[in-house]
């Protein structure tokens, strides 16, 4: 069953250059504060971070992991960038159910999400929101998986 | 022309674009980021667009359009997918802005994107708030 405080599946990786710069070719972001050392190294950061997106993206993979086609046409994502992600970095995507409402379109379920780096410093934070079929509800499909 | 970013005003037109979410553009996009859900299938030629791929093929283009200086940077997004999207379709983006305030040495920007499937319906829409230096 779909219940609250119900932990997704978390996604780990660790995030090297290598990744930011096939990032930054697959998206056509090529921001020197993410591929230009020398440049990044004199920024408030003091060398490259990754795309926001790029990281961000865990959280969507997490939410479709879970949801599958229900987070493709119904899902929400509002987050916040807080702290950067630095080549080395070892990230973690996790969510949890905060909120389950039924109604006549179907569940309407809220995750708490966020991303946080190796040492637990929270790289971003926010809430995911989807649309659940009542029938997979009912079924016990999409239920969120524990750890 | 470099863009005056002091003379946008909120309901300003930024960009308006199409973009083609090609097989090649997609795998390379799950390839980078290490997708493992499972919704971008390589031997479907049909098959579904993982959404954080269509926001960032939209994304690049505001970004290009509005000609962001170096070292900008994105603080916070907000998404809402509404229909699924497959390879080989071709979207529609249209971004504006949202919102443009200095505060102390920076300047915020929010610029919101609609974006539409090839039938003409909002597959997503989108609010991306960057920061860049005065």
């Amino acid at each position: 069953m779909m219940r609250v405080g119900t932990e997704l599946r978390a996604i780990t990786r660790t995030v090297e250059q290598a990744d930011i710069a096939a990032y930054a070719n697959a998206a056509g972001d090529f921001n020197p504060i993410h591929l230009d050392d020398e440049f990044a190294r004199s920024t408030q950061f003091g060398g490259t971070i990754a795309h926001g997106m790029m990281i961000a993206s865990m959280l969507s993979e997490l939410m479709a992991s879970e949801f599958t086609r229900d987070w493709l046409t119904t899902g929400g994502l509002k987050i916040r960038f807080r702290t950067p992600v630095r080549p080395g970095d070892t990230v973690t995507a996790y969510g949890s159910i905060k909120g389950v409402r039924g109604g006549g379109l179907g569940t309407r379920v809220t995750c708490a999400v966020g991303v946080r780096n190796q040492n637990d410093e929270v790289a971003i934070s926010g809430n995911a929101t989807l649309i659940v079929s009542n029938a997979a509800v009912r079924t016990g499909e999409n239920s969120g998986s524990t750890k | 022309m470099p863009i005056d970013y002091a003379a946008l005003a909120v309901g300003d037109t930024i960009s308006d674009r199409k973009i083609l979410l090609c097989s090649d553009s997609v795998e390379r996009y799950v390839a980078a980021v290490r997708d493992e859900s499972g919704v971008f299938d390589p031997s479907d030629s049909s098959s579904a667009v993982p959404p954080m791929a269509a926001a960032a093929f939209s994304l690049r283009g505001v970004l290009d359009d509005l000609g962001i200086p170096r070292g900008t940077l994105h603080t916070a997004q907000e998404m809402t997918f509404l229909g699924e999207v497959s390879v080989g379709e071709t979207l529609s983006c249209t971004a504006s802005v949202a919102q443009n305030a200095v505060r102390g040495a920076f300047r915020f920007i929010a610029v919101v994107m609609d974006v539409r499937g090839a039938d003409q319906s909002l597959v997503m829409t989108a609010k991306s708030t960057i920061v860049t230096p005065v």
